[in-house]
């Protein structure tokens, strides 16, 4: 489904090369997998998942999701491949502040132009997963930590996109709402089917998830 | 988009009321701004025709460089024949000016004396409005002089008394005869009032043999606006010994003054756009830079950069619109209402007496196209102003965004 071959990824500052973030990046990442990018802080994880997720560009080697290649894609067509093919979890919620939680589970089914009624079901079906139907009417600042991750999860999943990018997904939660959030992305995976890749270093990610891939100075070093 | 746009609006007030505040006051300055300009214009315009100018006048050729008997229509029959076929004329009247020597028993003075037709007169300028004293002209009150009041000052006489003329008749050859001074007229512009006297001319014609002759045939239109059309449509027909000129012509000087206090009155309106924008566009930089994250995010989860540019040009289109409808009925009713009742300055006639303008009065122009191009501007002001913020936000990378303090 995602597969990574030669990748690599430097940091700028001025024209010299300042630090060399991805080194050879050989990855395939199949169809429901629930996997998690592992490593200590500045290996690289969040900054593979970002390549992954068509958030960053790299500097040489490939990546393809579903055998397209998503490294030669313009601005535009890499905002559009996250539209309609990827769900995006992220450490801080990133919840839009205007929207009720039912509008932010609902924006991206919005934006790729479900009927409205197709939108209140599906919002209505992952909130009851999620266990957040009480909040629908919320607005993400009313709501705590573990409530806002969950929103994000919603949101990411609402649309069934082929793969759910977390990073960081339990850093700003407490080790309850960790437990419950992983919990319930397991069930998402497995009921739904969708393809889940954390970045994470949390014994709570790293004890939910099936397969564990290693990361240190931005090479993979266990798999 | 929209919706979005609209809960932003919301969501972040202070931003949203100093967009609409200032929105709101710039377009409702603007509207009673020009139409303040453009009715202080209008109502100079209007005076200074008013009084003896014509809003179109016929000369032969030569006579407004030259001067002098050598440049008298010869045939005002034949021109006014001419003007009675073009529409949008609705009164016309010849006159004769000649200049002589106005002397009393102990003064006397250059003077600008015509011989007019005092009826039609009446519907082409203010001299029988603006009569002080005695009594206007008629078509039979034979050698009755009526002269500007500071005409009279100088020669120190009063009504009734004597005044004698010397000139040149229209056959160069020698004119003089003794006026009775009838009624006085002042209208406020010194230069004319101080300089000039009328006759009937069916009494001077006589003294000065210019039957079917004069200086200038004066015309005034049923609308100022047409002045060039007609001009063109009366230059058509006229016989090429003539020209016809409009009051832009005429009245150079007032032309360029009004000219340069448009020019003033656009400087200071660009300098108060300027202002404007600025004031829009860093409020708006202000707000979108402390939603740059927010932006990132919606980057990350799959909105284009032409959707952000749209969400952007929506919050202000919102913005934008409702100050705008709001503004443009207030700003219309005022210059509305102004127009009908104009508000007085306290010597504003003074200041603008060369120019013929007698009334203190000031009236606001309403006219619905300068309303809507004023009321345009403001509208592209706006969202000329939201570029700036667009293209900063768009210029982050998403994973930039997303991360940005």
């Amino acid at each position: 489904m995602i597969q990574l071959t030669d990748v690599q990824k430097y940091f700028y500052r001025g024209e010299s090369r300042e630090v060399h973030a991805l080194k050879n990046i050989n990855l395939t990442i199949e169809k429901g997998e629930f996997s998690l990018l592992n490593g200590p802080s500045g290996c690289g994880k969040t900054t593979l998942l970002n390549a992954i997720g068509a958030l960053d560009s790299v500097d040489s080697g490939k990546i393809y999701l579903d055998e397209k290649e998503i490294t030669t894609l313009s601005e535009d067509e890499r905002t559009l491949l996250r539209l309609n093919e990827m769900g995006f979890v992220f450490q801080s919620y990133n919840l839009v502040p205007v929207l009720s939680v039912e509008e932010n589970i609902g924006f991206i089914m919005k934006l790729r132009g479900f009927d409205d009624d197709v939108i209140k079901n599906r919002v209505h079906e992952v909130a009851e997963l999620l266990e957040i139907e009480n909040k629908l009417q919320s607005l993400p600042n009313t709501l705590s930590g573990g409530q806002q991750q969950r929103v994000a999860v919603a949101r990411a999943v609402a649309s069934k996109p082929k793969i759910i990018l977390a990073d960081e997904p339990t850093a700003n939660l407490d080790s309850k709402n960790s437990i419950a959030l992983m919990n319930m992305m397991r069930r998402l995976n497995e009921e739904e089917g969708v393809t889940i890749l954390f970045a994470s270093h949390d014994e709570y990610v790293i004890e939910s998830v099936r397969r564990i891939i290693k990361l240190n100075d931005g090479g993979i070093v266990e798999d | 988009m929209f919706s979005l746009a609209l809960k932003n609006i919301l969501f972040y007030r202070g931003r949203s009321i100093t967009t609409f505040v200032l929105t709101f006051f710039s377009a409702l300055m603007f509207i009673v701004y020009v139409a303040l300009m453009d009715g202080s214009h209008g109502s100079m315009l209007k005076n200074a025709l008013k009084v003896y100018t014509g809003a179109i006048e016929i000369y032969k050729k030569g006579y407004r460089e030259e001067g002098g008997n050598d440049y008298l229509i010869e045939d005002v029959a034949s021109v006014e024949k001419v003007l009675s076929k073009v529409e949008g004329i609705s009164d016309y009247t010849s006159r004769y000016e000649t200049y002589g020597l106005l002397s009393s028993k102990d003064r006397s003075t250059a003077a600008m004396v015509a011989g007019i037709e005092p009826q039609k007169e009446r519907k082409l300028s203010e001299l029988y409005s603006t009569l002080v004293s005695g009594e206007y002209l008629s078509e039979n009150s034979g050698n009755c002089l009526y002269a500007g009041v500071d005409l009279v000052k100088k020669l120190q006489v009063k009504l009734g008394d004597e005044v004698s003329f010397v000139g040149s008749a229209s056959d160069n050859s020698f004119a003089a005869d003794l006026f009775k001074l009838c009624g006085t007229f002042r209208t406020g512009a010194f230069e004319f009032d101080s300089t000039a006297a009328f006759l009937s001319r069916s009494y001077f014609d006589e003294l000065m043999y210019a039957k079917n002759k004069a200086s200038y045939i004066t015309i005034r239109l049923d609308d100022l606006n047409k002045v060039d059309a007609v001009n063109e449509e009366i230059i058509k027909h006229l016989d090429s010994q003539y020209e016809s000129v409009t009051w832009k012509v005429l009245m150079k000087s007032m032309v360029q003054a009004m000219q340069v206090d448009s020019i003033f009155g656009y400087i200071s309106i660009v300098l108060f756009f300027v202002v404007i924008f600025f004031v829009i566009m860093i409020f708006g930089f202000i707000n979108v830079s402390s939603r740059v994250r927010e932006f990132g995010t919606l980057r990350s989860i799959g909105l284009t950069r032409g959707k952000i540019r749209l969400l952007l040009f929506n919050e202000i289109f919102i913005l934008s619109t409702t100050a705008i409808l709001l503004a443009t009925p207030i700003g219309a009713y005022i210059a509305y209402y102004f127009s009908l009742h104009p508000f007085v300055m306290e010597g504003i006639s003074e200041t603008y007496k060369d120019y013929g303008v007698v009334s203190d009065e000031i009236p606001l122009a309403f006219n619905l196209f300068t309303i809507s191009w004023n009321v345009a501007v403001i509208y592209l002001l706006n969202f000329l102003s939201i570029i700036y913020p667009i293209r900063y936000i768009n210029a982050f990378k998403p994973v930039e965004a997303s991360h940005h303090v």
